[in-house]
C-alpha cells in the first residue's frame, strides 16, 4: 500500500461570488482516521469531494503522497470513495460491483476474481456476491460500496456521510466494523459526517467546520475538554452545552473572576492573556449537562424545571431561570429527584466551566488532557 | 394510499373505460367487418354486423391484385426500421448530455425542440421538397428515412432526457472516480439502467415513423417500388369502384409488423430495474 498523505494548502471554493469553502489547510498523517464535521451547508462535503476531484477547486492545492492533484482526475488521484447513497450498480451483481473498478483498470479474470473474494471475505460478502443489490438490506449495500473501495488499494479513502442511511442499531455495528476496517487495512481515510457521535467514536482527529471554515481540529477529547471557540463548544457534546451572559471581573493568580448575575462572583480556572480583554467585558461562561450536580458545586443556580426526560439511564432536565427564557439542561442520574414544574436548585464547580469572550473565542482552560488519566491519549 | 370503491363506482369506471375504448376499438372492427365482407354488401342499409358470405377471401385476393402488396408493407416496416435505429442512436448520447451536462444554450434548444413538434412537417414539405432535390436524394429510402428521423429526434431526447434524470448522478459519479471514462459509463452504467426508458423511446418512435411516413412519402417519392404501405394502398382506389374490403385487409396486415415489435419489446419494460441502486 502506498504513503496515504494529504496536504490541504488554502484551499477554496466559490460558486460565482459565493465562497463556501473560505481557505481550508490541514495535514494529514499516514493512517490517520479523519473525520470533518459540522451542520448542514457548512461545506464539508463540498470539501471532500474537492478532495475527490469531483468538484474544482477554486484556489489552493489540494496534494496527496507529496503530489498536487488539482487538476488530476479521480482515479489518477489515488482515491476511492463511498458514497451516502451507495451508488451500486442494479443490474450488475455484487461480485460485478466490487469488481467495477477493476474491470475499468481491465485486469485479468484471476487477479478480479482473487481481489474480489478477498475484499468479500473482509467485509462479509461471500454468501452473497451472486446476488443483486437490490435484495440486499442497507448495511449489507454500504458493504458492497466499502467493498468496492478496497479492491482499488487507494492511498486514501473518502466516506461521504456513509452510514446516515442506516437505521440506529446498524449504525452502531458499522461503526465498529468501520474502525476496525481501518486499523485492519490500515489506511487514510476521510470520513464526512453530520454525527458527532460518529466523529467522537471513529476519528483519530476531528476537523469541525463552520460556514466554510475549519473551527478546530483536534482529538475528540481535546475539542470535548478543550473547545476554541463557541461554536465547536456547543456542536461538539450532547445534550448541548449550556450557556450563561456573565461579567468579566479581572484576572488572578488562579484564573479570571467573574460575577454570574444574581448568583455571586467566582474565579474560573482559566488563562486570560489580555486582562484588558475581561474587565467589565461581557463574557459567555459555558457549562455542559453532564457537569452539573443537585448536592455540591460552588455555584448554584435556581432554576424551575419544564420538560423532564427519563431515559433509564439517566435524566434529563430542561430548566429555565425565574424571569429568563434561556434553557438550560442537565443530565443526572436515572433517579434524580427532578420534576417537571417544581423548583430546584442546580450547582456546578468553577473547575468545569469554559469561558469565552465577546467574540466567541475560547479562555484556555488550565487544564491537563493527560491529568485525566485515559489510556490512549498521547 | 388506499382506493377503496364500493361495487357501482367500480362498474362506473369501467364503464367510462368501455365508452372510451369503444372510440379507439370500433374502428378496428369495422375494419375487420369490411374486410370479411364481398364487395357488394359493404353498404348495407340499414346496417347489419353479420352481412352473407363473409370470408377470408379479400386476405388472399389483395395479394393478386396489387401484386407489390408485399413489397409496400415491407418498406413500410424498413422505412420505420432505420429510423428508430438512426433516432436511437442519436438521441441516446443527445439526451444523456441534455440530462447531465451545463453547457451554453441547453435550455434555448431544448424549447427550440419543441417549437420544431408545433410547427410539424407538413408546413416545411416544400423547403424540404427543394432540399432533397438539391441533395439528390428524390425518389430513394433516404428522402423518407432523414426527414423521418429528424422530426422524430426532438421528442424523444425531451422522452428520454426526463428518464435519465432519474438515474441518480452518484451512480455516474461512483463509475468516475472508479475511473471510468464518459463512454464506458454511457455503455455499462446509464444504458443498462435506461433501457426501460429506451425500450420506450423506440417503440414511440417506431410507431411514430410508421405513421408519418405518408406524408414524406407521398411527397419525396414516385418511385413505386420504394412506397410504404400507405401510400401502397391507393392502388387499391380503381377508376370506378374502391376494393374497399381489400383496403382493410391490407391495412389490418400492414398493421401487424408494429404489433409484433410491440410485444417484444415491451417484455423489456420491467417496472423496478432501478431497485436497490440508491436509498431514496
Amino acid at each position: 500500500m502506498t504513503v496515504g498523505q494529504l496536504k490541504l494548502d488554502n484551499v477554496k471554493k466559490s460558486y460565482g461570488d459565493v465562497e463556501v469553502i473560505q481557505g481550508v489547510s490541514l495535514d494529514v498523517k499516514h493512517g490517520e482516521f479523519i473525520v470533518f464535521v459540522g451542520p448542514s451547508g457548512c461545506g464539508k462535503s463540498t470539501l471532500l469531494r474537492m478532495i475527490a476531484g469531483l468538484e474544482e477547486i477554486t484556489a489552493g492545492d489540494v496534494e496527496i503522497d507529496d503530489k498536487v492533484v488539482n487538476t488530476l482526475p479521480p482515479v489518477k488521484r489515488g482515491i476511492a470513495m463511498v458514497f451516502q447513497s451507495y451508488a451500486l450498480y442494479p443490474h450488475m451483481s455484487v461480485y460485478e460491483n466490487i469488481a467495477f473498478p477493476l474491470r475499468v483498470e481491465k485486469r485479468s479474470n484471476e487477479e478480479v476474481d482473487e481481489k474480489v473474494r478477498k475484499a468479500a471475505e473482509i467485509l462479509h460478502l461471500t454468501p452473497r456476491l451472486q446476488h443483486r443489490p437490490g435484495e440486499l438490506s442497507g448495511g449489507q449495500r454500504q458493504r458492497v460500496a466499502i467493498g468496492r473501495a478496497i479492491v482499488r488499494e487507494p492511498s486514501v479513502f473518502l466516506f461521504d456521510e456513509p452510514l446516515s442511511n442506516l437505521d440506529a442499531a446498524l449504525r452502531a455495528t458499522m461503526r465498529v466494523e468501520l474502525t476496525k476496517l481501518h486499523h485492519d487495512l490500515d489506511a487514510t481515510m476521510i470520513y464526512v459526517t453530520h454525527d458527532q457521535v460518529e466523529a467522537m467514536t471513529m476519528a483519530d482527529r476531528i476537523v469541525v467546520l463552520d460556514a466554510g471554515n475549519i473551527a478546530q481540529v483536534g482529538s475528540p477529547l481535546e475539542l470535548y475538554h478543550k473547545p476554541d471557540n463557541l461554536f465547536v463548544a456547543g456542536f461538539i457534546g450532547n445534550p448541548k452545552m449550556n450557556f450563561l451572559e456573565v461579567i468579566g471581573k479581572g484576572v488572578e493568580k488562579d484564573g479570571v473572576r467573574v460575577e454570574v448575575p444574581g448568583v455571586g462572583e467566582f474565579v474560573l480556572p482559566v488563562t486570560a492573556v489580555d486582562p484588558n480583554s475581561v474587565k467589565d467585558r461581557a463574557l459567555t461562561l459555558g457549562i455542559r449537562p453532564e457537569h452539573t450536580h443537585l448536592s455540591e458545586g460552588e455555584i448554584g443556580l435556581d432554576l424551575q424545571a419544564n420538560v423532564v426526560e427519563r431515559l433509564g439511564i439517566h435524566t434529563v432536565g430542561y430548566a429555565n431561570r425565574e424571569g429568563q427564557d434561556e434553557v438550560i439542561c442537565t443530565v443526572q442520574s436515572g433517579s434524580a429527584p427532578i420534576k417537571a414544574g417544581e423548583k430546584f436548585k442546580l450547582r456546578f464547580n468553577a473547575k468545569d466551566c469554559h469561558l469565552f469572550d465577546a467574540d466567541g473565542k475560547a479562555f484556555t482552560r488550565n487544564l491537563d488532557l493527560k491529568g485525566l488519566g485515559l489510556p490512549d491519549l498521547d | 394510499m388506499i382506493n377503496k370503491y364500493r361495487w357501482w363506482e367500480i362498474v362506473g369506471i369501467y364503464l367510462g373505460i368501455a365508452l372510451f375504448l369503444m372510440f379507439i376499438l370500433a374502428p378496428f372492427l369495422e375494419a375487420f367487418l369490411v374486410s370479411m365482407r364481398p364487395l357488394n354488401r359493404i353498404n348495407s342499409i340499414p346496417y347489419k354486423i353479420v352481412t352473407e358470405n363473409m370470408s377470408f377471401e379479400a386476405y388472399f385476393t389483395m395479394w393478386e391484385n396489387v401484386p407489390r402488396l408485399a413489397r409496400y408493407i415491407w418498406n413500410s416496416f424498413f422505412i420505420a426500421t432505420c429510423v428508430t435505429i438512426i433516432v436511437l442512436i442519436a438521441v441516446v448520447p443527445a439526451a444523456w448530455a441534455f440530462a447531465r451536462f451545463e453547457f451554453k444554450g441547453r435550455d434555448a434548444m431544448l424549447a427550440a425542440f419543441l417549437a420544431i413538434n408545433m410547427v410539424g412537417g407538413a408546413v416545411l414539405i416544400i423547403p424540404l421538397f427543394q432540399l432533397m432535390r438539391n441533395l439528390g436524394l428524390l425518389n430513394t429510402y433516404m428522402a423518407m428515412i432523414i426527414p423521418g428521423a429528424a422530426f422524430l429526434i426532438p421528442t424523444a431526447i425531451w422522452l428520454l432526457r426526463s428518464y435519465l434524470m432519474k438515474i441518480p448522478r452518484e451512480l455516474e459519479e461512483a463509475a468516475w472516480v472508479d475511473g471510468a471514462s464518459r463512454p464506458y459509463i454511457l455503455l455499462k452504467v446509464i444504458l443498462p439502467i435506461a433501457m426501460p426508458g429506451i425500450v420506450v423511446v423506440a417503440i414511440a418512435t417506431f410507431i411514430g415513423a410508421y405513421a408519418q411516413q405518408f406524408l414524406f412519402a407521398l411527397t419525396f417519392n414516385s418511385n413505386s417500388d420504394l412506397h410504404p404501405l400507405p401510400v401502397g394502398i391507393y392502388q387499391f382506389f380503381g377508376r370506378q369502384t374502391v376494393v374497399w374490403n381489400e383496403v382493410m385487409a391490407a391495412s389490418l396486415v400492414g398493421i401487424l409488423p408494429v404489433l409484433i415489435i410491440y410485444i417484444f419489446l415491451q417484455r423489456y419494460i420491467i417496472a423496478g430495474l432501478t431497485a436497490g441502486a440508491v436509498k431514496e
